[in-house]
């Protein structure tokens, strides 16, 4: 009995061609089990998340399981978007199914949600019983190799972008974001990206402010907040807990004796500051103030660049337990 | 075996498993995971500080808290116990890999000779007051030390966030500095509130002996926190200044142990 794994991901196909050959959640142990009724296709299981849809064969000959599973693809399906389709057998296969579980082939590296889909896929699979002693042993595996990278690496570890950076910091100084209120000075684009970020993990409150005060009030309707003009944004500062600051103004838009004064209104709360700009918006001396954690453009891309290489080498170290696997 | 002996059985199989939780949390962080066994070491010790103070209770025929290492075991029993309390709760993670060696560490100073009393002078009238006291200041030892170990958290953090070094296993797990901060300010209210319940037991208790320095030192202690409190309550403070002073103040409040 031979291995063989048909799909394609979204490195391989965009979502319009991916939402073609998704298959719903609850479906995939029928679709799996209907698998197992073509010729010579004996064991099977059908998985399919936002990002992939796979599908795992065990068949007596890897050529022709291949084949047949992919003219039943092609029966749905044009030639276009066949073209998408990856395929790997055998040991390949095997090693795919790691990389996989272990969330090495994932849009955020390390993520861990794809290992309680893969696991749900294949228990549908399971019960559906389109699988037998081969996926059966190749799936508990493959689960093992998962459990065993997540706990001997650190390969979730650290964020590789900007914005993605700053975020990780503010859920380190306040813990959930829930409740709290982000300053943005300056209308920019990477602005707006560390704000929204901020939104989607739970802050709850954005206040924009601009030279130009109409473009604060266009970004502060994008991002469901609140504008106020940029002589006046300083009573702001009482409130706030993130500041993200992106101007191009050429000296110090926000200075640590602004900060200073009203420490004692803000009951010396926390005050993470983003600066973002070129030169750089924030005095360093605001820095130096207690409570306050001040992080310039250089500073995030330096952290950035740290979890990259650092990711390389646990990257590294799982390749190399997963070929002491398979 | 003799209760006279055991104890000090008991009392070595408490500090080792204090120094288990202690060695492997250590070893666990360095590997940049979290200990899972952390808690169950602490718990196992825990129940062994109970039993050990279950033999000494029974050896005096009262609150086991006669001699230095019988105060020791006590405040090492408290600290598990707040940690099991507030770890259980609140799961904050690390708390137990920085909260175990100070357990290990105040059983160890117990297993010292002439720490513990090898034959105990049984009471055969206890003052219900003077036990409050000894009872409720030890737990309120208990409380104030857990306080300055999420001091000691808070500050590790706030510096690494202050120097930028993300990319290290303690930044990874170390609960929020926010969070942080919270606990601290919890651990010393209820520290004080516990505190101040045995300092008033200790002034209605029988007095006996010259207990002017201990009543003084006991006085500035509790003065101290007082202070610490109200100025936090009334003009606030940055937080690393609270998590600093729950450290330094509960370094020195253990220079009352030499007067008992």
């Amino acid at each position: 009995m031979e291995l063989v794994c048909l799909g394609l991901n979204h490195e391989t196909a965009p979502v319009e061609v991916r939402e073609q050959f998704a298959v719903a959640a609850e479906q995939q142990g029928a679709k799996a089990r209907e698998l197992t009724e073509l010729n010579s296709i004996a064991e099977s299981v059908v998985l399919s998340t936002c990002n992939r849809t796979e599908i795992y064969i065990a068949a007596e000959q890897a050529e022709q399981g291949a084949k047949i599973l992919h003219d039943y693809l092609a029966c749905d399906h044009n030639a276009v978007e066949m073209e998408h389709i990856y395929q790997k057998v055998g040991t390949d296969a095997r090693a795919h199914l790691f990389r996989l579980v272990s969330g090495l082939n994932s849009m955020v590296i390390g993520e861990t949600e794809i290992f309680g889909q893969v696991k749900q896929a294949y228990r549908q699979a399971l019960e559906s019983g389109a699988t037998k002693g081969i996926l059966n042993k190749l799936f508990q595996k493959s689960f093992t190799v998962g459990k065993r990278i997540r706990t001997n690496t650190r390969i979730q570890m650290g964020q590789t972008s900007v914005g993605s950076v700053a975020v990780d910091l503010a859920e380190k100084i306040f813990g959930k974001l829930k409740g709290s209120h982000v300053m943005v000075i300056g209308a920019g684009e990477v602005s707006r990206q560390v704000a929204q970020s901020m939104l989607s993990r739970g802050a709850s409150e954005v206040t924009v402010t601009n030279r130009t005060h109409e473009r604060a009030v266009d970004l502060a309707e994008a991002l469901g907040g609140a504008s106020v003009p940029f002589d006046s944004w300083e009573k702001t500062l009482v409130s706030a807990d993130i500041v993200v600051s992106s101007t191009g103004a050429t000296d110090p838009v926000l200075k640590a004796a602004q900060i200073e004064q009203v420490r004692r209104k803000r009951k010396f709360r926390p005050l993470f500051l983003i600066d973002i700009a070129v030169p750089r918006d924030i005095e360093p001396a605001a820095g130096e103030i207690e409570e306050v954690y001040l992080y310039d453009i250089d500073k995030l891309q330096q952290l950035a660049n740290e979890a990259k290489n650092s990711r390389a080498e646990q990257l590294r170290i799982c390749e190399q337990m997963i070929q002491e696997e398979l | 075996m003799d209760i006279f002996v055991m104890d000090k059985w008991t009392l070595l199989i408490a500090t080792l498993l204090a120094a288990a939780a202690a060695i492997q949390g250590a070893s666990y962080v360095r590997r940049g995971v979290r200990s899972p066994w952390t808690m169950a070491w602490l718990l196992l010790s825990f129940i062994a500080q109970m039993v050990l103070l279950g033999m000494r209770g029974e050896m005096r025929g009262a609150c086991p808290l006669g001699d230095t290492g019988e105060v020791l075991i006590f405040a090492a029993w408290a600290l598990t116990m707040c940690y099991l309390l507030e770890g259980s709760v609140y799961r904050l993670s690390l708390l137990g890999v920085f909260t175990s060696p100070l357990v290990a560490f105040l059983l160890a100073l117990a297993l010292i000779p002439g720490m513990l009393d090898s034959n105990p002078v049984h009471i055969d009238h206890a003052d219900a007051w003077g036990e409050a006291h000894a009872a409720l200041s030890v737990l309120a030892y208990g409380a104030l030390g857990l306080a300055a170990v999420a001091g000691v958290m808070f500050l590790l953090l706030n510096q690494r966030l202050k120097d930028g070094e993300l990319n290290n296993v303690l930044f990874k797990n170390l609960p929020p500095v926010r969070e942080l901060s919270r606990v601290v300010m919890r651990l010393l209210v209820l520290g004080f509130t516990i505190l101040t319940l045995g300092l008033v037991c200790g002034l209605v208790m029988e007095k006996s002996g010259d207990v002017t320095r201990h009543l003084i030192v006991a006085l500035c202690q509790w003065g101290a926190y007082a202070t610490l409190l109200t100025l936090e309550w009334r003009r606030g403070m940055p937080p690393r200044k609270l998590a600093l002073a729950a450290v330094i103040l509960f370094i020195l409040s253990l220079s009352i142990f030499p007067l008992l």
